[in-house]
Formats: C-alpha cells, sequence, structure tokens
C-alpha cells in the first residue's frame, strides 16, 4: 500500500501525462525534491510543456488565469498554501471577471495544486491551514484530496476540467497509509463524498481530518455502532442533503474540522442541520482558538475513546 | 505639413478624430450623469491608442486598464457599443455586465481589462504563453501607467515573458499621475531603460503625440518582438487632459474644463494629439477630416 504523497504523486503523473496540450508550473517542479515528491516523475505529451518557473507567486497566478482565458489547461504547483496569498487578488478579480464574461464551457483549465502545511514544523509563518477561506473570498472550488475515492474524482476529473480550483493535498498526511475506502456517494460537484452508512451516528470531515473521522466510525464498529462517513470539500453551495438526511435517522452528528479559521464551514453544516427542525446531539472537534503570544496548535489531536463514550452515553 | 495623405495615413488621422469625439460625446454624458457606472476618460491618450490599435493582426490582443476607453473606442470604431456598456445595456461590448473599468472586447482583440493595478501583467503573460504553446502567432501588448507599474508584478512579469521567450509588448503610459499624486510626489525615478536593459529587453520612449511617427514605432517594435519571439517594452509621455475619473468639470469652478462646444481640441499645445494633427496636416485637409467625423458621430 503506498503512502499519501506516493499514491497522489502516481494519480497526478497519470492525469497530467494522458491530457493533451498541458502545461505545468511552478518553482523547482522538476529538479531537487520535485516540490517533496509531489512531482516527480512527471511527464507531459509531447504537445505539453513542464516550466520550472521564477518565484514570483502572483504573476503566476495570473498567468495561469491568461492561459485559461485563452483556452489552454495548466496547472501550477505549490510548495505552500501560504505563497497563494500572493495570488488572492487574482483568485479575487481575474477570477470574478473571467466569470462575468465567458461561460467555463468555452474556457481552458486552470488548477493550483498546493501543499497545506499543517504538520506544524515550520513556523508560524508556514502553517496557513484556511482553505475554505480560500472558497469563500472568491466563490472558488477547493478539494483537500485525503483518501483513494476524492482523489479518483478530483485528481482524475477536476484537475483538468474547464475552469478554476485549487485543490489542497496535507503535509500531516505525506507519510501515512493511504485510505482505500469504500464509496457509498460522491456529490456531482465533488463537495460531499459518503464512504460508510450507518444508523447510529453521522460523522462529517472537513479539511484533512478524514483520519480521525474514519478512527471514530471503527472504533464505533468495534462497539457493534455503524455510523455514516462523510468528508466535505468547500465547494460554494454544496449539497448537504445526504448528510442532513443521515443526522434526521441517527440523531447524532460529530464534525471534524481542522482547519485553522474563525468561520469554519462545518458551522454552515450545523446550522443547515438545525434549519432542518429535528432535535439531533452534537459534537464539534476544532482547533484550539489562537492564545495570547502565540497562536492556534498546529496539532489536530482528537481523544477518539472519550467521543466514543459520549456519542454511546 | 501634408495636404494629402495615403489611405493608411488618413485611416490614423480620421481615427484620432474619431476617438476623441467620441470622448467629448461621453464627456458631455458625464456632465449629465447619465452613466450608472465610473468612467475613466483618457483625453490626450488618442495617439497612442489609435496607434497601437492600428499596429495589432488579426491574432493579436491586447490587455487593457480602467482607463481603457480610447483604446476600446479605437478598436471598436464606433461610439455605440462602448456607451452601451456604460449604460450597463445588453447591447454593449460586454453586454452590460464589465461595465467601464473592465471593459473588455474579445471580438475586437481586447482580451482582459483590469481595474486592479499591476493584474494585467500576469494575465497577458498567460494569454502569451498559451499562443506559444498552441503555436498562435499573436502579440499580445499589455497597457499600464507610471502608477501602476510601481507594482512588483511589473517587474515579474517582463522577467517571466523574457524568460520564456513571449511575445509580449508591455506599453507604460507615463502622465505622471496616479490619482492626485505625480512621480515626485510619490516615489524616486524609475529609470525604466534601464529596468528593462537589466533583463534584456528592448525598450523605447515615445513622445510628442504625433499619431503618424507613433504608428511607425509600433510598427517596428511588433517586428522586433514577433521576429524575436521575445518582450519589449515601450514608455509614451503622456497628458492626461481631464480628471481622473467622472465628467470635466467636475464642478462649477473646476480648473480643468472640457467644453465639446469649442471643438475638437482641448489644448493649443503639443500634448494634445488633436491639435498636433492639426499642426502637421494643411488646413483644408484637417477641415475635410474634421467635418467628415462631425457628420458620421457614430450616434448617439
Amino acid at each position: 500500500m503506498p503512502n499519501y504523497i506516493t499514491a497522489l504523486n502516481q494519480k497526478i503523473t497519470a492525469t497530467v501525462a494522458a491530457t493533451p496540450g498541458i502545461c505545468v508550473f511552478g518553482q523547482n517542479i522538476n529538479t531537487g525534491t520535485f516540490i517533496t515528491g509531489l512531482t516527480k516523475n512527471l511527464a507531459v505529451p509531447p504537445d505539453g510543456r513542464i516550466i520550472n518557473t521564477q518565484n514570483s507567486e502572483n504573476s503566476l497566478c495570473g498567468m495561469g488565469f491568461g492561459m485559461m482565458l485563452s483556452g489552454a489547461r495548466c496547472i501550477y504547483f505549490a510548495k505552500q498554501l501560504d505563497f497563494m496569498l500572493l495570488g488572492v487578488d487574482h483568485f479575487v478579480n481575474t477570477y470574478n471577471f473571467i466569470r462575468c464574461s465567458r461561460p467555463t464551457a468555452t474556457l481552458g483549465s486552470f488548477s493550483i495544486l498546493a501543499l497545506v502545511c499543517d504538520q506544524g514544523l515550520q513556523g508560524p509563518q508556514s502553517s496557513f491551514n484556511s482553505f475554505g477561506d480560500f472558497c469563500s473570498i472568491a466563490r472558488i472550488p477547493c478539494y483537500s484530496v485525503t483518501n483513494s475515492q476524492d482523489a479518483a474524482r478530483i485528481i482524475g476529473t477536476e484537475l483538468v476540467a474547464p475552469g478554476f480550483r485549487m485543490i489542497g493535498l496535507s503535509s500531516r498526511l505525506f507519510k501515512t497509509e493511504f485510505l482505500e475506502l469504500p464509496l457509498v456517494h460522491a456529490a456531482g460537484d465533488g463537495s460531499v463524498f459518503q464512504y460508510t452508512e450507518g444508523g447510529d451516528a453521522t460523522i462529517a470531515c472537513f479539511n484533512f481530518s478524514l483520519p480521525h473521522g474514519r478512527a471514530l466510525q471503527q472504533a464505533l464498529a468495534a462497539k457493534g455502532r455503524q455510523a455514516s462517513l462523510f468528508s466535505v470539500n468547500y465547494v460554494p453551495q454544496p449539497d448537504w442533503s445526504p448528510i442532513r438526511d443521515s443526522v434526521a435517522k441517527t440523531g447524532k452528528l460529530i464534525v471534524f474540522d481542522d482547519s485553522k479559521s474563525v468561520h469554519l464551514p462545518a458551522y454552515r453544516l450545523l446550522d443547515e442541520v438545525a434549519q432542518a427542525g429535528r432535535p439531533f446531539r452534537r459534537w464539534t472537534v476544532t482547533r484550539g482558538e489562537d492564545v495570547d503570544f502565540g497562536m492556534s496548535t498546529d496539532e489536530f489531536r482528537v481523544d477518539i475513546g472519550a467521543l466514543v463514550s459520549q456519542v454511546l452515553a | 505639413m501634408f495636404d494629402r495623405l495615403d489611405i493608411a495615413q488618413r485611416h490614423l488621422a480620421v481615427k484620432v478624430l474619431q476617438v476623441r469625439h467620441w470622448q467629448h460625446v461621453v464627456n458631455e454624458a458625464l456632465k449629465k450623469n447619465v452613466f450608472p457606472v465610473p468612467v475613466h476618460v483618457a483625453f490626450g491618450h488618442e495617439a497612442a491608442a489609435v496607434a497601437i490599435g492600428a499596429m495589432m493582426q488579426a491574432e493579436d490582443s491586447l490587455v487593457l486598464t480602467h482607463r481603457n476607453i480610447a483604446y476600446n473606442l479605437a478598436r471598436a470604431g464606433a461610439l455605440q457599443p462602448v456607451y452601451d456598456e456604460y449604460m450597463r445595456l445588453p447591447s454593449g461590448a460586454g453586454a452590460g455586465r464589465l461595465g467601464s473599468m473592465n471593459l473588455s472586447n474579445p471580438g475586437h482583440g481586447v482580451v482582459y481589462t483590469s481595474s486592479i493595478l499591476g493584474n494585467n501583467f500576469g494575465v497577458a503573460c498567460g494569454v502569451a504563453l498559451a499562443n506559444r504553446l498552441a503555436g498562435r502567432a499573436g502579440l499580445v501588448s499589455v497597457l499600464t501607467g507610471d502608477g501602476a507599474m510601481e507594482e512588483g508584478t511589473f517587474y515579474e512579469s517582463v522577467a517571466l515573458a523574457q524568460s520564456h521567450g513571449l511575445r509580449c509588448l508591455f506599453v507604460v503610459e507615463n502622465n505622471n499621475h496616479a490619482l492626485a499624486s505625480t512621480i515626485d510626489q510619490r516615489r524616486c525615478p524609475i529609470d525604466l531603460a534601464k529596468l528593462c536593459g537589466g533583463v534584456g529587453v528592448p525598450f523605447l520612449r515615445l513622445s510628442g503625440n504625433d499619431v503618424f511617427a507613433y504608428a511607425s514605432a509600433f510598427a517596428e517594435v511588433r517586428n522586433t518582438v514577433m521576429s524575436a519571439s521575445a518582450p519589449a517594452c515601450v514608455e509614451i509621455d503622456v497628458t492626461t487632459m481631464n480628471r481622473h475619473a467622472g465628467a470635466t468639470p467636475g464642478w462649477p469652478t473646476d480648473p480643468m474644463n472640457v467644453d465639446f462646444q469649442r471643438g475638437l481640441v482641448i489644448a493649443e499645445r503639443t500634448i494634445d494629439p488633436v491639435f498636433v494633427l492639426k499642426q502637421v496636416l494643411a488646413p483644408a485637409l484637417y477641415a475635410e477630416l474634421e467635418r467628415e467625423v462631425l457628420m458620421h458621430p457614430g450616434s448617439p
């Protein structure tokens, strides 16, 4: 079983190699560590191009949009999501222009594939972990890839589809075993994936927290309780109905969100379910708040045993 | 002094007068507050806009800024689609969705227009790179001003274009203003020739507002860019003879005053491309061209 980064590298290289005319670019994508293995063995068809670029994130984001506007397909590999803050002008302003002037089907494709530094090893300036905020500021589809099912869908189709999106990979999961999960349901827009079906509890995982949700689902199964397990991507106007319907049956919702943001998308789900009007018990597992002389911790520790006890109580 | 013009020269001269005339129409409408969007008029930019428009071939692209009116009018060759866009009408060049500061017109080569300073350089590089990958032989001209070129992405994009052999022409309209600040008021001088020279990009500076001279210069620059498959940069000295945005005058005692009733010429100096044109044409010829333009206002 390959680890997370190896499995994703294989899927990415396969998709890129099969896409005519694709242009892939970014810093160090064909040299050094190949962005920690992410772009290793990258190859494009004869009419494609691999460009090892200068360090100009803002201009490179604009370049990707210019290529998309001209009908080209391109992928920008970024070593850290933090660096993409320099491109926010384009995510908002350039993207707004494009969606007001051209139907998506007439556009080329532009994807940004960024590593999210969520492992807490690179200091306070390399720990931006708020994909949902990117999505919110410009209504961009942002996908946090965590397992074989969402990778197949997001890397296999969305990566080179017409239009713009961002895809995040978790540094924390790099060396962990790549999760191979069964698929119960996948929303057409890639917003909601369901991996297990059960009537005792509903588990919804945001950002890169799926392994924690999976651990809870398995711990409950060991106690003879079956849970429905979902992961959610930051897609504007997602269809929450599979999760809402599940909670209507189970009456229990456990939400995991390991992103660092005040405006967690998980809160939107809780709101949505609450508006359905049926009573339910809820558990929300998030990072701690920022503290004086410091900030929210990078580690995302979850006491699964305690959660199981509470859910079973 | 010209007492006759060949077809190409006549086209240039008529275009300068048309763009000036249509801007007057827009300015008079602005005085009456008829537009629901802000408009950045560009009296004084006509020679550059017409010369660049004339330089463009069918496969070329233009990437503009918020002060795009002269370029859009020159490329569209008509007032109505631009005027309608300012009115946010479906018949506008952007179907009423883009307004003034983002007005593009892909059918006439204006593929992208940004109201955000420096935002358009990277996009222009992307359009040029897509051309190159697809084997299309188009030149991408990207406009900016002495204010927006202060953004770091200007330098980044010039280097990016040079690094990857992009057919990109960076055009800096230097009107010595960013909002209400002159260059002296906000920064040290930037020697664009040296900046471009530092990354090996050819540089040319134009001044004088003679549309015939500008057209020749841009045709030559286009040849250079296309044959070398590499970028170039042109800085043009421009005087914007109107307020930053909105009508001129903007208030009853505004010292800046533009009035269509006084004719097409705004300033009897070389800062005015129409005045320069009037100086280089025989009076009878200028009168004939002016009459032709005013008789066909292109509505409204």
